[in-house]
């Protein structure tokens, strides 16, 4: 039963290793690192970050990284768990605040985190999503502990309103020292350095990726007969579900052969059903309702035309996932994505009803004339563009550059709080950074890491669960990896 | 960090072929804002593009300062509001103002602003609002019925609160009627009801110390005339007529300071010094601090809906 | 056959690891934690006695004192009791089944038994402790309605809390009986 862990997930060790060959990846493989990912997003939380943390890991783990991630507890599922090849994730009793993000106190983490570092030999902190207030505490006590940072940010945001200058201060404060900053798109990377006032130079752009193999085109879903426009998102403000009400009487009363499929919950999905009673369009507009992730693709696929009506998005992964499946996108012209795909894939659009209106009519004179390329050629020229294992080969590039470089000492380190954040915010931080430090000598006194059982990996060059033969006669270690529960 | 290879995303797509093989001349290659093709640039590379799509205070607004002066008017009217309302009281409390005279002349300023109230528009208002005057004459007996009937009950209830406190509550009132009043500022704060609301409660406080019933109806039904109809005529006043505005807010300013002399000159000073910094030293001030502003605009902002798309669900 | 080793708890103090091998097919591990020392009991008990005799200059009731004196006695016995274990024995045997023993400091004795049909395997599992995160050994149960699945973990050595080196010891042999076991009951 022990041994369930090491061997039973499905694929046989040869197999793990023969993953990790395949094109230049594994050329030359100078070092490895101990990544602990942190966030508040994970599974079962769906969404961008969430999928984001998981694939890279994956990817990472095939490259021969350990890697673990550390998020907060989801209800029930609490403690320590083992994900596909080994990926263990620790769910930390935290109280959830707001949004899934976790409370702060900036000190109160501090003992389990520095735990998990010191047993995990980690050496890279890689947080993710600003709005995790686990990743910037994270971040601040890596930084105390003289650990290697690194930060993705994923989000766009203002500097109009009260309330992005307060979250933009905070990101300075907790950016500043971080050695590393990732940033999904050039427009984020503007974005993130003019909040966080950065130096350009320590700011990466390593763009998101889906998995092709799971958008992949299937023509005869839909009927051509007809024209269908689909939506798949969030509907809230944001995402421009007000331009979607106004986009659905203008076109359907102009094309009696278009129908609309809307897949997605939210608050605004109230105005979509207002629209379809008043315009009697019931059998016109079909809303889906919230939708698994392993669902989209069905979705997509009985479509001819994808729209994204966002207001503002870093990186949209939602129309490379509906390009993937072969159809054509029109979006608004918002934050990153004119950079995501090239011009004969989409159709930009400004956000207003008009200009999406005139988008989407172009969309479907072109279909009509039967201009546009077919499914399974645009998937075959998306599927080159974005994958996650060209994402994790950029993000080791980093983790290499990163491990290079010093962390900053506590002295430094405050000097870089006081002269680059200010002189108010500046001082409390540093003054709160050396309550940190002498919280964790006070740690240190407590349990000293000698005392710390040293983990053993599930992944990584010694992890027991890439091992090549975990049957061995010194085999047991491996049993250590007992049964996730 | 080293270069990253662009091998295999030679994507031929706009009919542009990206020179990608590691032994091109990087500098000849021009970077491009795209993400879908792998550039032989590191990822951290900063272009001299970098942020060319920032722009700065488009929005901002060009204030002129006698405009901005114009405008404080209306802080500067509410002010004399509360002043002269104080002072009315003062005279009441004092035996000075007999309470029919107040009425007979509240009255009378009352049926000369109803009569202006109509005329400056030429009953363009009221044709809109669709108002008869029967229903205005019975809304308003209804009142005076009312907060008649009501005074005894008005001047007797706060009678066992000592009259320390009912002071200070009608200065807290009296400031929050201030703070929350409607200035035409779309703020988050403002609130025309609950600064009116705030308004009649100092009225109701300070008017249970005054000798006798009859004297509490007539504060109140002062404090509606100055509270909630002056600022109603204000307002067209300004709409339509900006000139006679500023003479009615001159005029205004100065019977406040003529009566608050005439109880004490310190108070007088200290209130016209407030008037002025508001009306000729902020609008300066605000000026002067335009030039510091610096608002960031880019490609990163939430897009504004700028149609109007409730025609769609009415 | 019988040694003594020496290893430390989870929080540096030091642990007595004893094995008594029986048989092939009978093993007994005993892990014993230091006495209550002399120091830390009498520290507590000068800690209490000063904040009674704080108290006492307060409020100038003698009632305080003897409530601390009856306190400090209640309390020890209570610890020596129910709280404190000084001794923690695990015997497994092949064909019968593993029993657990945690004996009190006051000398007060209490066994689980669990009989080798119901034991699906023994493994050392992570858990978040406290402020730490810890490795412990457990017992799975096997559900009477399910072949594959797990009813019930019963944790192992729960007030010792040994580290994972003594852990590793314990679990090998366990294996190696439970290895034993499988197979001898496989064969006939």
């Amino acid at each position: 039963m022990a041994y369930r862990g090491a061997g039973g997930h499905g694929q046989p060790p040869s197999a793990v290793r023969s993953r990790v060959s395949p094109g230049s990846l594994s050329t030359c493989r100078t070092r490895t690192h101990n990544i602990c990912m942190v966030s508040d997003f994970f599974y079962p939380n769906m969404g961008g970050v969430e999928s984001h943390i998981y694939q890279l890991s994956q990817c990472l783990i095939e490259r021969g990284h350990k890697v673990i991630i550390v998020t907060h507890a989801y209800g029930n599922r609490k403690g320590i768990r083992y994900l596909t090849n080994g990926l263990k994730v620790y769910y930390l009793p935290l109280k959830v605040m707001y949004n899934q993000s976790t409370a702060t106190t900036l000190f109160h983490s501090l003992p389990l985190l520095r735990c998990i570092f010191v047993r995990e030999r980690v050496t890279i902190i890689h947080s993710h999503s600003s709005f995790s207030a686990m990743a910037h505490d994270a971040l601040f006590h890596a930084k105390t502990m003289g650990l290697q940072t690194v930060f993705t940010d994923h989000s766009l945001f203002g500097f109009a309103d009260v309330s992005s200058v307060l979250t933009n201060k905070l990101l300075t404060v907790s950016l500043c020292d971080t050695n590393h900053i990732i940033c999904v798109s050039y427009t984020s990377k503007e974005n993130t350095v003019l909040r966080a006032a950065l130096n350009p130079e320590i700011v990466s752009v390593i763009p998101n990726a889906v998995d092709p193999t799971d958008f992949t085109p299937e023509p005869f879903r839909r009927h051509d007969s007809i024209i269908t426009i689909v939506v798949v998102s969030r509907l809230v403000y944001r995402k421009g579900t007000d331009l979607l009400s106004g986009i659905i009487p203008e076109l359907c009363q102009k094309y009696p052969d278009l129908n609309f499929i809307i897949g997605g919950e939210g608050p605004k999905r109230i105005i979509l059903e207002e629209v379809r009673e008043r315009y009697q369009l019931h059998d016109r507009v079909r809303l889906l309702g919230a939708l698994e992730h392993k669902d989209v693709r069905n979705v997509l696929v009985q479509g001819h035309i994808f729209l994204n009506t966002s207001l503002t998005e870093a990186f949209c992964m939602a129309i490379v996932e509906a390009a993937s499946c072969g159809l054509q996108v029109v979006s608004t012209r918002v934050g990153g994505i004119p950079e995501v795909l090239p011009e004969n894939l989409i159709i930009l659009c400004e956000p207003s009803v008009k200009s999406l209106c005139e988008g989407l009519e172009k969309a479907i004179s072109q279909l009509k004339s039967g201009a546009l390329p077919a499914p399974e050629n645009i998937h075959n020229v998306v599927k080159t563009f974005y994958t996650w294992r060209n994402v994790a080969e950029r993000t080791e590039k980093v983790y290499d550059r990163v491990a290079g470089e010093a962390v900053l000492p506590m002295d430094k380190r405050l000097d870089r709080l006081i002269s680059h954040c200010g002189p108010v915010t500046g001082c409390i931080f540093a003054l709160l950074a050396v309550f940190n430090f002498l919280f964790l000598l006070f740690l240190r006194w407590m349990t000293p890491d000698s005392i710390i059982d040293v983990a053993i990996d599930a992944t990584g060059p010694k992890g027991a669960w890439t091992r090549q033969y975990p049957y061995s006669k010194k085999g047991g270690e491996n049993n250590e990896m007992s049964k996730p529960r | 960090m080293d270069l990253c290879k662009g091998g295999g995303t030679g994507l031929c797509l706009r009919g542009r072929i990206m020179c990608a093989q590691p032994g091109t001349n990087t500098k000849e290659a021009k970077w491009q804002k795209i993400l879908y093709e792998r550039q032989p640039f590191p990822d951290n590379y900063v272009d001299r593009r970098f942020l060319e799509e920032l722009q700065k205070n488009i929005y901002a607004r060009k204030y002129q300062y006698w405009a901005v002066v114009f405008e404080s008017s209306v802080v500067v009217q509410q002010l004399c509001s509360v002043c002269v309302f104080v002072v009315i009281w003062w005279y009441m409390d004092e035996g000075l103002l007999a309470p029919q005279w107040l009425f007979g002349t509240g009255l009378a300023s009352s049926l000369i602003g109803y009569v202006l109230f109509d005329l400056i528009d030429g009953g363009e208002g009221r044709k809109k609002s669709g108002r008869t005057r029967w229903a205005d004459l019975k809304s308003a007996l209804v009142f005076i019925t009312f907060t008649y009937g009501f005074s005894p009950v008005l001047k007797t209830l706060t009678e066992s609160v000592s009259t320390d406190t009912i002071y200070a509550m009608a200065v807290f009132m009296l400031l929050g009627h201030l703070i929350f009043f409607d200035y035409g500022a779309n703020a988050a704060i403002v609130s025309s009801t609950l600064s009116l609301n705030m308004a009649i409660f100092a009225s109701v406080c300070l008017a249970s110390r005054l000798p006798r019933s009859l004297h509490a109806f007539i504060m109140v039904t002062f404090a509606i005339q100055i509270f909630a109809l002056w600022p109603m005529l204000q307002k067209k006043l300004k709409a339509c007529t900006p000139r006679s505005y500023v003479g009615v807010t001159l005029l205004f300013a100065f019977s406040a300071l003529g009566g608050l002399l005439s109880i004490s000159a310190v108070g007088a000073i200290l209130f016209a010094l407030l008037l002025v910094s508001i009306s000729c030293l902020c609008p300066f001030y605000l000026i002067r601090l335009q030039l510091f502003k610096e608002n960031i605009h880019g490609p990163w902002d939430e897009a504004e809906i700028k149609e109007d798309l409730s025609r769609f669900l009415s | 056959m019988e040694d003594e080793r020496s290893f430390s708890d989870i929080c540096g103090g030091r642990l007595a690891l004893q094995r008594r091998y029986y048989s092939p097919s009978c093993r007994e591990f005993c892990l014993s934690c230091p006495r209550l020392s002399l120091r830390s009991l009498t520290a507590v008990t000068c800690t209490v006695w000063l904040a009674a005799y704080g108290l006492f200059t307060l409020c100038e009731n003698s009632m305080i004192l003897s409530a601390a004196i009856f306190i400090t006695l209640l309390g020890l016995l209570g610890y020596l009791h129910f709280v404190k274990i000084d001794q923690e024995t695990l015997l497994i045997i092949d064909s019968l089944g593993i029993q657990m023993t945690s004996s009190y400091a006051s000398g007060k004795e209490s066994t689980t038994f669990i009989e080798m049909g119901k034991v699906k395997d023994v493994v050392i599992n992570e858990a978040i402790y406290m402020q730490k995160v810890i490795y412990y050994l457990c017992i799975l149960l096997k559900d009477p309605m399910e072949p594959h699945g797990i009813s019930q973990v019963v944790p192992v050595f729960q007030s010792a809390k040994p580290r994972l080196d003594c852990l590793i010891e314990v679990y090998r042999s366990c294996q190696e009986i439970l290895a034993h076991q499988k197979a001898t009951s496989a064969s006939p």
